[in-house]
C-alpha cells in the first residue's frame, strides 16, 4: 500500500470514527432532548394522558388534585384491545384513591395517525365544555415535542396550559434505559414519532 | 518565453486518464442519477416494505396465537377465523397487565368467545412484554400440550420478523405465519411514506430489524 492510499485509508477510519462517537452520543442524549421540565399550575381541569402499564402517574394525578391544581380529572385513553379503554380503569383507581366520582370522567380517543390530532380533539373538547385553563399530564419521553403541539392548538383555542409528568415516571423511565426494552423502545419511539411529524403538514 | 515558465506549463497539464471525468459530465450524471432514483424510489421502497410481510400458505396446525398489542382486535378476528376455518385446535392469547384492574389478554379472551370460541379452546400465556417472550412462553404451552406446530397471526408488517424470532426461540416447533391483511386502517406498504401513520410502522419495524439481527435488547 503506497503513502497516498494509507493517508486516504486513515481519513475514512477517523471519519467513520467520528460518525459513531456522534451516533452514541446523539442516542445517549435522546432523553434530555425529549424531556422537557415539568410545569404545573392552578387549571379548570386535569387531563391525564399518562395511562400506561409502565406507569404510576395515577397517584400523581390524586395528589395534583388534592393539591387543588384542579377541580375535574378527565382520563384520557384511545383503545388498547378489544372495547377496553385504559382510561376507564384508571377513573376507577382514582376514584378508590379518594378523588370524588362526579369530578372524575373518562375520554375516549379515536384512532388518529399522530398526536396533533389527539390534542386539536383535546382543546375542542376542553373549548366546549367552557374550560380556560387545562393542565395536562403526559408521559415524560413526550413531553418536549407534546408540549409544543400542546401550546399551539390550546393557545388557538383560547385555553392557558401547563405540561406535567409524575417524577416517578421520568426516574423510572431513565434509570438504566439503554439496557430496558420497553424503556429503550419508548425513548427510540417517541424520537421517531416527534422526527417524523415535522414531515407531515397535519402533525405539526 | 523562458525555458522555466514552459516546464512549469507542462507540468500542470492533466496526465490522460480513462477515469477522469468533467464538470460538464458529471453535472449531466448527477442530474440523470436523480431522475433515475425519481422514478426508482418509489417501486423500491414499496417493495422493501412488501419485504417485511411473510405469508405462509394456510396448512392446518395445532394452535393459533394472535401476537399482543392487537389495538385494532385485527388479529384476535383473523385468529377466529382460522380456528373457525378448522386450521386449529386451540387459540393461545397473551398480552399485558395493567396495574389497576385490566389485561390485555382477558380483553382477546373475551373478544374470542363473543366470536364464539368455546372458552375450553382458549389458552392463557404467560405475561408477554416483547415478541421474544411471547415465543417463549407458547413454546413453554406447545411442550405441556404436546403440540408441534402454530399459526402465528400478527400485522403485517410484524408478520416476517415475528416468524424470524419464534423460529430462532422456539426451535423444535413449526410455525406458520398468517398476517393480517396489509390494507387500511392498519397498513399498506404501498406509497407508505405518503401516511403518517404507515411510515411510522415502517420505519419502527426497520430498526426492530437491526435491533433483532445485533440481539439487542429483548
Amino acid at each position: 500500500m503506497n503513502a497516498k492510499r494509507r493517508r486516504r485509508v486513515r481519513r475514512w477510519l477517523i471519519a467513520l470514527a467520528a460518525l459513531v462517537i456522534l451516533a452514541l452520543a446523539g442516542f445517549s442524549a435522546l432523553p434530555w432532548v425529549l424531556i422537557a421540565p415539568a410545569e404545573t399550575a392552578p387549571s379548570d381541569v386535569l387531563l391525564h394522558l399518562a395511562i400506561d402499564p409502565h406507569s404510576d402517574s395515577n397517584l400523581y394525578v390524586a395528589q395534583l388534585y388534592q393539591q387543588g391544581m384542579a377541580k375535574k380529572v378527565v382520563c384520557v385513553s384511545s383503545q388498547v384491545a378489544w372495547e377496553t379503554y385504559p382510561a376507564d380503569y384508571a377513573v376507577r383507581h382514582l376514584m378508590t384513591l379518594n378523588i370524588p366520582e362526579e369530578d372524575l370522567s373518562a375520554l375516549h380517543l379515536p384512532f388518529t395517525d399522530c398526536g396533533a390530532e389527539d390534542v386539536q380533539y383535546l382543546a375542542e373538547y376542553v373549548k366546549s365544555r367552557g374550560g380556560k385553563s387545562a393542565l395536562l399530564v403526559v408521559d415524560p419521553s413526550g413531553s418536549r415535542a407534546g408540549r409544543r403541539l400542546i401550546e399551539k392548538y390550546f393557545g388557538r383555542a383560547g385555553i392557558r396550559v401547563a405540561v406535567t409528568y409524575s417524577p416517578r415516571d421520568k426516574q423510572e423511565l431513565l434509570h438504566d434505559w439503554w439496557r430496558t426494552h420497553w424503556k429503550a423502545q419508548r425513548i427510540v419511539v417517541s424520537a421517531i414519532g416527534s422526527a417524523l411529524d415535522l414531515l407531515y403538514p397535519q402533525c405539526r | 518565453m523562458a525555458v522555466g515558465e514552459q516546464s512549469s506549463q507542462t507540468k500542470l497539464k492533466r496526465p490522460f486518464s480513462p477515469f477522469y471525468i468533467g464538470w460538464g459530465k458529471r453535472l449531466f450524471l448527477g442530474i440523470s442519477g436523480l431522475v433515475v432514483l425519481y422514478f426508482l424510489a418509489p417501486p423500491a421502497l414499496t417493495a422493501g416494505a412488501r419485504w417485511l410481510i411473510r405469508e405462509d400458505g394456510l396448512a392446518p396446525a395445532d394452535v393459533v396465537m394472535p401476537l399482543g398489542g392487537d389495538a385494532r382486535s385485527l388479529r384476535v378476528r383473523k385468529a377466529a377465523t382460522l380456528y373457525q376455518q378448522g386450521l386449529a385446535k386451540k387459540i393461545a392469547v397473551s398480552g399485558v397487565p395493567y396495574t389497576w384492574g385490566f389485561h390485555s389478554r382477558d380483553a382477546a379472551k373475551r373478544y374470542l368467545i363473543v366470536l364464539g370460541v368455546p372458552e375450553a379452546d382458549i389458552l392463557e400465556l404467560n405475561d408477554s412484554w416483547h415478541t421474544r417472550g411471547e415465543a417463549l412462553n407458547l413454546a413453554e404451552v406447545m411442550r405441556q400440550h404436546g403440540f408441534k406446530s402454530a399459526i402465528i397471526v400478527t400485522s403485517p408488517y410484524h408478520s416476517r420478523r415475528a416468524l424470524y424470532t419464534f423460529r430462532r426461540t422456539a426451535a423444535g416447533f413449526t410455525f406458520y405465519s398468517a398476517p393480517v391483511p396489509a390494507e387500511s386502517p392498519e397498513w399498506r406498504p404501498e406509497r407508505w411514506w405518503s401516511r403518517r401513520g404507515d411510515m411510522e410502522h415502517t420505519v419502527r419495524e426497520v430498526i426492530s430489524w437491526g435491533n433483532t439481527l445485533v440481539g439487542g435488547l429483548q
